[in-house]
C-alpha cells in the first residue's frame, strides 16, 4: 500500500493532535464540574452536621469579645431600664421660677400635709396586747431584748462593678455578725415610698417594719458602707433601758456647736414604741424629693455650722430636729461615744495592724472599733469625697480585719489585710471540741 | 517518554483508571460523611460528638464550676505560683483532716454542757445552718457580683423566715479542693465547729427560694443523715450523672457524714488525681461529658459502686425542688401565679429555682447570658413578691425592679394579716428558748 502524500500523514497526525487536545480541554472541563459539584456537596453535607462557623473554628480571644460586647449591651440595657428619677409630687407649689419661688419651707410643709401613713397614738398599748396573745414570739429571747437589723441598697446595678462585689462582702460581714449575736436580718431593696427616696427610704421601711414586727424591740439600722469590726462585742442594752433612740455622737458638738456632723444616721438603734412613731413623723416632713427637700436643704444649711449648700439629708434633718425641740425629745435619746457604733474609716484603717498586736476584741472602741464606716467613699458610684483606689483597698482591709475574727473558730486566718489568701493558724485535731470550748471570741488575734 | 514506553492506549487506559479510582474515592467518602452525619458509626462518633469533644479540649469550661475567677491583679504572679500546692500524685491519697471515730459521742457531751443551744428548735425543728458562697475576688463579668447580692438577699428572707442560720463563705479552705470541691473542706470545718448544728444545708450561690411559704418535711428525714434531690432509678439503675444534684442537699451533723465526707474526698485534688478520677467517672456514669471529676459525679458513683455500705441513710427526694433546674420552671411563673399559690415546693410552686450553667459571675456559661440574667431577674421578683406582700407591697411585673402599693396603711396594723402569713408563721415559733 502506497503511502499518501505527506500532506494527508501530515493531516492525519495534524487531526491526531488536534483532536486529543480538544478531548483534553473536555476532560479538563469534566474534572472541573465534578470537582466542583462535589466540593459543593462535601460543604452541604458537613454544613448540615457540624455547621459552617464551626469550621473557622472561632477562636478564644474573639469569643471573649463578643461575650464582652454581649454583656455590655444588656448592661446598656439594664441601665436604661432602671427607673426614671420620680417626679415632684409637690410641683404645683413651684410659683413662677425658682429665684422668684416665694414660699419658705414652713409655708411648704403646712402646705403639703405629708404622712408617711394614718396617725397611730396607741401603738406600746397595740404591741402590748399583741405580745400577750403571742407568747411564741416574745420580745425578749435568751434574756437579750429581739433586734432586727435593717440595711439596704438600690435595687439597680452599681455604675461601678466593684460597688456590688462591696456591697456582697459587707453584706456577708453583717451576717457574720448578727448569726453571732442573734440579731436578725433585712437587707431591702425596695422602694417603698417615691417621694421618701435616697438616704430618706429608710424611714418609711423602718415605720413599716416597727408595725408588722411588734415582736422585735430594737430597729438597729445601719448604712451598707459600714462593717463590724468587732465581732465580740455586745451592744449594752443595760444603759439604754430608758432611751429610744441610741445614736453615736457627741453633745457639745450638738447642743453648744449646732455642727451638722454631731450625730451619725448611718448606724442607729430605734426602739418599737409609739415615741419612735412620733419621732419618725416629726423626723419625715423634710425628706419629700424636690422643692421640699430644697427648701428644707436651705434651711439646714442657714442653721447648721459647717453644712454645704445642698437639699436635706436626714442626718441634718435628725440633728435640727433635735436642736430645735430638745425638750420634748432628748430625754430619750442616748448619744453615745464610749464605743464606735459610727466608726469614722479615715480614723481607724491605717491602724488595724496596730491594734491586731497590742489589743484584742470585744473594746468596741478606738482600741478595737466596733463599727468602722466609710462615710464619702460612695463605692457603688463613680464619684465618691475620697480617692476611690484608696477607699477600695481600706475597705478591703477592714472587710479582711473582720473576717480574721470569724476565721479563727475554724483555725484559719488572712495572709495579710490586703490579701483575699488564707492561711491555716491552728493545727486541725481529733478532739475539735476541746478546742472549742477553750475558744474565745474575746481573745487576742494571732495570725 | 511514558508514552514511548508503555504506549498510549496504555497511558489513556491508566488515566482512565485513576479518574475512576479518584471518583470512586469522593463518593466512598462522601457517603461515609453523610452516614455518620444521619445515623452515626457507634464508637466512632458522630460529627456532633466531634464538635462536642473538641470544644471542650480548647474551650475547657466544666459544667456547674464554683465561680473562681480572677482578676488582673497589680502583685506580680510569681507569689501565686509560689503558694501553689504541688499537684497530688495517685499514690498519694488524700485526707481532709485527721480521722475523727466517736464525733456523736463528742457531740451529744457538747450540747448536753451547752443546753443554750439546743440541736432541736422544737420538738421536730432540727437547727439548720444553710451554707453558701462566692469567691473573696471580684467576678470577671461586671454584673456577676449583683446577681450574687441578690441571691444572698433572697436566702436571707427564707432563712429570716423559717428560721434557719446562715454561713456565707468567701475563703478557700483548701487550695487543692479548688473549684466545686470546695465545700467539701468547709462542710467538714462546719460540722466539727458547730456541733448545734443538727442539719447543714449546701446551697448553690446561682439557686434561689421561690417559695418562701414551704416549711422542710424535717420528721420525714429522721431516719436519713443526706437528703439531696434525684431520682432512686436513675442514680442505682441508670447510674446516670445528673440521677442526683449536688447543689442543693442537706447533711446531718454526725458520725456517718464525716465518714461520708472522707470517702467522697478523694476525687478531688486538682491535677492528675481529678483527671484521671473524670476518666473513671465518664467510663462508669451515663451520659457524662469528658471532663475532670466533679463532686456530683463523684457522690453518684460513690452511691452506686458503695451502695450496701451509704444507701440506706441517703434520702433522694423528688416529692418537691430541693433542687429545681431553671430551664423548665422560669417560663410558667406567669401561669403558676394564675392557678396555685405559695406553699407547694414542688412544680406547682418550687421551692428552689436553681440557675445551672448560667454561671453569671464568670465570663462564659452553658446559655445565653441574655435569657439568663432575665430570668435570674424574674426568679428573685417571684420570691421576693412573697416577702413584699408580708409588708404590703410587690413588684410591678416580675421583670420589674419598682414594687407597688397593693394593701394600705391603717391605724391598726395588728389587725391586719400578710396573705401568706409569713409575718409569724408556726415554723418561727419559740418554743424550747428559755426567756
Amino acid at each position: 500500500m502506497a503511502f499518501n502524500t505527506g500532506s494527508s500523514r501530515f493531516n492525519l497526525r495534524a487531526s491526531r493532535y488536534r483532536v486529543p487536545r480538544d478531548r483534553n480541554i473536555q476532560k479538563s472541563f469534566n474534572n472541573c464540574k465534578l470537582t466542583f459539584i462535589c466540593g459543593f456537596v462535601t460543604i452541604l453535607v458537613l454544613r448540615g452536621t457540624i455547621g459552617l462557623g464551626n469550621l473557622y473554628g472561632s477562636s478564644t480571644a474573639s469569643d471573649d469579645q463578643r461575650v464582652m460586647e454581649d454583656i455590655d449591651r444588656i448592661l446598656q440595657e439594664i441601665r436604661i431600664n432602671s427607673e426614671p428619677e420620680p417626679e415632684d409630687s409637690f410641683a404645683f407649689m413651684y410659683q413662677g421660677n425658682s429665684t422668684t419661688n416665694s414660699l419658705n419651707y414652713t409655708e411648704a410643709i403646712k402646705a403639703m400635709h405629708f404622712t408617711m401613713g394614718p396617725k397611730i397614738s396607741d401603738w406600746d398599748h397595740q404591741r402590748q396586747d399583741w405580745l400577750s396573745q403571742n407568747p411564741d414570739f416574745p420580745s425578749l429571747v435568751s434574756g437579750k431584748p429581739r433586734v432586727l437589723l435593717l440595711t439596704g441598697s438600690p435595687p439597680n446595678l452599681c455604675e461601678n462593678p466593684l460597688g456590688d462585689h462591696y456591697l456582697l462582702k459587707y453584706m456577708k460581714n453583717k451576717i457574720d455578725y448578727c448569726r453571732l449575736h442573734g440579731v436578725e436580718i433585712i437587707h431591702n431593696m425596695a422602694h417603698v415610698d417615691k417621694d421618701l427616696s435616697g438616704y430618706w427610704a429608710k424611714l418609711p421601711f423602718i415605720r413599716r417594719l416597727m408595725l408588722s414586727h411588734p415582736e422585735v424591740e430594737w430597729i438597729w439600722w445601719m448604712d451598707s458602707d459600714a462593717i463590724f469590726t468587732d465581732m465580740a462585742f455586745e451592744l449594752p442594752f443595760d444603759k439604754y433601758k430608758s432611751h429610744n433612740l441610741i445614736i453615736h455622737g457627741y453633745p457639745d458638738l450638738l447642743f453648744e456647736q449646732h455642727s451638722w456632723i454631731a450625730l451619725n444616721t448611718g448606724i442607729f438603734l430605734m426602739r418599737n414604741c409609739q415615741w419612735s412613731l412620733d419621732l419618725l413623723d416629726a423626723w419625715a416632713p423634710m425628706g419629700p424629693k424636690g422643692i421640699i427637700r430644697d427648701l428644707a436643704g436651705k434651711l439646714l444649711t442657714e442653721n447648721l455650722k459647717g453644712r454645704p449648700a445642698f437639699e436635706a439629708d436626714d442626718q441634718s434633718a435628725l440633728i435640727y430636729l433635735l436642736i430645735s425641740q430638745q425638750d420634748k425629745w432628748m430625754s430619750n435619746v442616748y448619744v453615745e461615744n464610749s464605743y464606735y457604733l459610727h466608726g469614722f474609716w479615715a480614723g481607724l484603717v491605717d491602724k488595724y495592724e496596730e491594734m491586731m498586736a497590742k489589743h484584742h476584741p470585744g473594746l468596741g472602741d478606738e482600741r478595737w472599733p466596733f463599727v468602722t464606716h466609710f462615710v464619702g467613699c460612695k463605692p457603688c458610684g463613680l464619684y465618691g469625697d475620697y480617692p476611690v483606689q484608696k477607699c477600695l483597698n481600706n475597705m478591703e482591709r477592714a472587710f479582711n480585719f473582720a473576717d480574721n475574727q470569724i476565721l479563727r473558730l475554724y483555725g484559719f486566718a488572712h495572709v495579710g489585710l490586703l490579701n483575699p489568701k488564707i492561711k491555716r493558724v491552728r493545727d486541725q485535731t481529733a478532739d475539735p471540741l476541746q478546742v472549742k470550748e477553750k475558744l474565745d471570741m474575746a481573745a487576742r488575734i494571732i495570725v | 517518554m511514558l508514552e514511548r514506553c508503555i504506549g498510549e492506549r496504555r497511558i489513556r487506559q491508566i488515566q482512565r483508571a485513576t479518574r475512576n479510582l479518584k471518583l470512586t474515592f469522593l463518593c466512598l467518602l462522601l457517603t461515609l460523611l453523610v452516614l455518620r452525619g444521619t445515623i452515626g458509626a457507634g464508637k466512632y462518633g458522630t460529627p456532633q460528638q466531634d464538635f462536642i469533644e473538641l470544644r471542650h479540649r480548647f474551650i475547657s469550661h466544666p459544667h456547674r464550676a464554683l465561680a473562681e475567677e480572677h482578676q488582673p491583679e497589680p502583685k506580680p504572679k510569681q507569689s501565686d505560683k509560689d503558694d501553689e500546692p504541688p499537684l497530688r500524685s495517685l499514690n498519694n491519697p488524700y485526707s481532709l483532716g485527721p480521722k475523727i471515730s466517736d464525733w456523736d459521742e463528742q457531740r451529744i457531751n457538747w450540747v448536753r454542757r451547752h443546753p443554750e443551744r439546743p440541736n432541736f428548735l422544737t420538738k421536730t425543728k432540727p437547727r439548720v445552718l444553710l451554707v453558701t458562697g462566692s469567691s473573696p475576688k471580684p467576678c470577671e463579668n461586671p454584673v456577676g457580683d449583683h446577681y450574687l447580692l441578690k441571691s444572698i438577699k433572697n436566702k436571707i428572707d427564707y432563712c429570716r423566715v423559717h428560721n434557719i442560720e446562715i454561713f456565707y463563705n468567701m475563703a478557700l479552705l483548701d487550695a487543692e479542693m479548688a473549684g466545686f470541691w470546695a465545700k467539701l473542706p468547709l462542710i467538714r470545718a462546719l460540722l466539727l465547729a458547730h456541733p448545734e448544728v443538727e442539719f447543714l444545708w449546701w446551697m448553690d450561690s446561682d439557686a434561689m427560694f421561690t417559695d418562701m411559704a414551704f416549711e422542710l418535711p424535717w420528721e420525714r428525714y429522721a431516719p436519713y443523715n443526706l437528703v439531696m434531690h434525684g431520682w432512686d432509678e436513675m442514680v442505682y439503675k441508670d447510674k446516670n450523672w445528673i440521677g442526683l444534684n449536688t447543689g442543693s442537699f442537706l447533711l446531718r451533723n454526725c458520725q456517718w457524714s464525716l465518714d461520708l465526707l472522707d470517702v467522697w474526698a478523694p476525687m478531688g485534688p486538682k491535677g492528675p488525681v481529678r483527671t484521671e478520677a473524670g476518666k473513671i467517672l465518664t467510663k462508669t456514669l451515663k451520659d457524662r461529658p469528658v471532663f475532670e471529676a466533679d463532686d456530683q459525679s463523684a457522690m453518684v458513683y460513690l452511691l452506686v459502686t458503695q451502695k450496701d455500705k451509704w444507701a440506706d441513710k441517703v434520702y433522694l427526694e423528688s416529692a418537691y425542688y430541693l433542687h429545681g433546674y431553671w430551664g423548665i420552671l422560669v417560663d410558667r411563673y406567669e401561669e403558676m401565679i394564675e392557678n396555685y399559690h405559695p406553699g407547694f415546693g414542688d412544680h406547682r410552686w418550687p421551692l428552689v429555682t436553681h440557675f445551672v450553667g448560667c454561671k453569671p459571675c464568670g465570663k462564659f456559661g452553658d446559655y445565653p447570658v441574655e435569657r439568663c440574667l432575665k430570668q435570674m431577674d424574674r426568679a428573685f421578683n417571684f420570691g421576693d413578691n412573697q416577702i413584699l406582700q408580708m409588708y404590703g407591697f410587690t413588684h410591678k411585673s416580675l421583670g420589674s425592679r419598682r414594687v407597688k402599693r397593693v394593701r394600705n396603711e391603717t391605724s391598726n396594723p395588728l389587725d391586719v394579716k400578710d396573705e401568706l402569713g409569713l409575718l409569724h408563721p408556726d415554723f418561727k415559733a419559740v418554743q424550747n428558748r428559755a426567756s
